[in-house]
């Protein structure tokens, strides 16, 4: 069994309604992303590419791709970043990061991985998101975790129930009936960075 | 009486290790520790560092005296695996070296750099053996017992209590350990999300880097424990070291600019963006810096045999600088230039360069050497490691 995610991209419309669940869900702090909708082309955030009136917009959401291979759990030091074997998730475990900050450079997906800079602070002064979800710790690295709390309350993750268009699936890559099969199916897709043979388990259709 | 009184009050003056740059040394200790408390109370945050760049001046400190650590451990082994007797009586002084730069590089560097300093003790109980920042730490640790071990065994032939050729497994297994600081640049060049780092040539290049960071420090050390008739080491010797230090900084030249033509001749694609950033973007004052010291260096230490011992050591200042640019610009230009660079919502320290390291991080990193610095003198007053007493 191994998890993965299909993002359909001709139907994201970059409302950042994925990231915004996450947040809320993760009851994420101040600053930290773990899923964040990036804008492909243009200059900054939600503009377009191009020249008026030839203009184009294309989103690529990004959040941990939980590699097959992953780059990150080869490059930490003590193992505190892992692959559970049970269904793939690349799972960073808080309590044993040492915060040297050595996946976010092993990382090929900048960004993805975010360090705790500072004590977190959080918009609104009651904890948002579901109460199962590891509490956020100063000076370690943190990031996507396919929402591991919902799943063990077979729940999907909070981005996929969110999106409006509908663009995100997921599920069981090794079951053919799951929704990221069915999803995938028939359709083109890519892999970020594949040549860096990270093997991700976020499919990208298009 | 009055005499007896005058030499015994001399004595205590030369014995004492308090000494005005001793005191400077302190000061610039507690300087460091008072940044590292505000650093622990407050965060990481306090630093220029950020997610983009979040590596920066510890790591690069880390580089520069992980070389020192290893490039002095080859000085001082070298003498006794190919018979050059001439260097021989300054041995000691070089493995001690190594000693205080593996204990700072190793211990201080990182403990100051990790947000969790706590849970380093993870290394010893949770080492992750495919991580070659874990091997790097079984380095580091090697070079901490050998250079030890070398130095007791070195003072020990100076003292006539062991014969000189039993140093030479020590000194074969010294040398070995000397090499292997390439494995520090594996930390950098197995990373395949780093394209720049992740070649063949770093490790050469950390070689390099690491015998010059060695032989600057050395060559200083020569000119000024000369002055204070410490130790008699002729000019020509240094002058020696000057021009093989030239000449491995005109090798780490030549890496530089055929890095930097190669990136260029694409004109195209990431590659090509990443060393654009650093010839004409925001990196360009850092690299041409670079490039200018790079050079003075080479002309100064070049020259260093026709010059008294203060062209040796401006000299060998600028190479300590030009080692501290290379690497700070080989790591800015890859963290500045990640692979996906999409515009996205704003993340902490999400700038694109470059990275200046700001008053904390300089006065943290000031301290540790303060701290190596005054480790080191305490060596020299207490351990046997001049020309002074001998056993022959």
């Amino acid at each position: 069994m191994r998890y993965a995610m299909a993002i359909d991209l001709d139907r994201c419309t970059g409302c950042h309604a994925c990231s915004v669940a996450c947040k809320v869900e993760n009851n994420l702090p101040n600053g930290i992303w773990w899923n964040r909708v990036m804008t492909v082309g243009g200059e900054s955030m939600d503009t377009p590419e191009g020249k008026f009136p030839n203009l184009r917009m294309e989103f690529l959401p990004i959040n941990c791709q939980h590699c097959e291979n992953p780059a990150c759990v080869k490059a930490c030091p003590v193992g505190a970043t892992y692959k559970r074997k049970e269904d793939g998730i690349v799972i960073q475990n808080y309590d044993k990061c040492i915060g040297c900050r050595y996946c976010m450079v092993a990382c090929p997906y900048s960004g993805v991985r975010q360090f705790n800079w500072k004590e977190p602070e959080y918009a609104i002064e009651v904890a948002m998101g579901d109460a199962a979800v590891e509490p956020h710790q100063y000076n370690v690295v943190e990031k996507c975790t396919f929402c591991s709390h919902r799943l063990a309350q077979d729940l999907k993750p909070a981005c996929i129930d969110t999106c409006p268009n509908r663009a995100r699936f997921f599920g069981d890559i090794d079951d053919p009936n799951s929704d990221v099969s069915k999803a995938i199916k028939g359709r083109s897709y890519f892999h970020l960075l594949e040549e860096k043979g990270t093997k991700p388990s976020i499919y990208y259709l298009t | 009486m009055a005499v007896q009184t005058n030499v015994s009050v001399q004595n205590r003056k030369e014995n004492s290790l308090i000494t005005p740059w001793n005191i400077i040394f302190a000061v610039l200790v507690l300087v460091g520790v008072f940044c590292w408390g505000l650093q622990l109370t407050k965060g990481l945050q306090i630093t220029n560092l950020g997610t983009t760049n979040m590596w920066g001046l510890y790591i690069v400190g880390f580089m520069i005296s992980t070389g020192v650590a290893a490039g002095s451990l080859l000085f001082a082994s070298v003498p006794y695996l190919f018979n050059l007797d001439e260097f021989k009586p300054y041995t000691r002084i070089a493995a001690y070296l190594g000693a205080i730069a593996s204990i700072v590089a190793a211990s201080l560097f990182i403990i100051v750099d990790i947000g969790n300093p706590e849970r380093v003790w993870l290394f010893i109980t949770s080492g992750n053996f495919t991580s070659p920042m874990f091997w790097d730490f079984l380095i580091l640790a090697c070079y901490m017992v050998l250079s030890v071990i070398f130095t007791r065994q070195l003072i020990q032939v100076q003292e006539g209590k062991k014969e000189e050729s039993s140093v030479k497994p020590i000194a074969v297994i010294s040398f070995i350990a000397g090499i292997l600081v390439v494995v520090t640049s594996f930390v950098f060049s197995f990373q395949v999300a780093r394209p720049l780092w992740n070649n063949p040539v770093q490790p050469i290049s950390f070689l390099f880097s690491a015998l010059v960071a060695a032989l600057t420090v050395q060559m200083i050390l020569a000119v000024l424990l000369n002055k204070s008739g410490y130790i008699r080491m002729p000019m020509n010797l240094v002058g020696k070291m000057a021009k093989i230090t030239a000449a491995l900084l005109c090798l780490e030249l030549i890496i530089v600019v055929a890095e930097v033509l190669m990136g260029l001749y694409p004109g195209a694609g990431s590659e090509y963006e990443a060393i654009m950033w650093l010839v004409a973007g925001e990196g360009a004052v850092g690299f041409w810096l670079e490039l200018v010291v790079l050079v003075a260096a080479v002309i100064f230490l070049g020259k260093a045999g026709s010059s008294k011992g203060s062209g040796v050591v401006v000299g060998a200042l600028l190479a300590l600088v030009a080692i501290y640019l290379i690497k700070s610009n080989f790591l800015q230009v890859e963290l500045f230039n990640p692979l996906i660079s999409y515009a996205g919502p704003p993340v902490y320290g999400g700038t694109t360069g470059p990275y200046v390291p700001n008053l904390i991080e300089i006065g943290l990193a000031l301290g540790i050497i303060s701290f190596g610095a005054l480790l080191f003198n305490f060596g020299l007053k207490k351990l046997n490691l001049g020309n002074g007493k001998t056993g022959k």
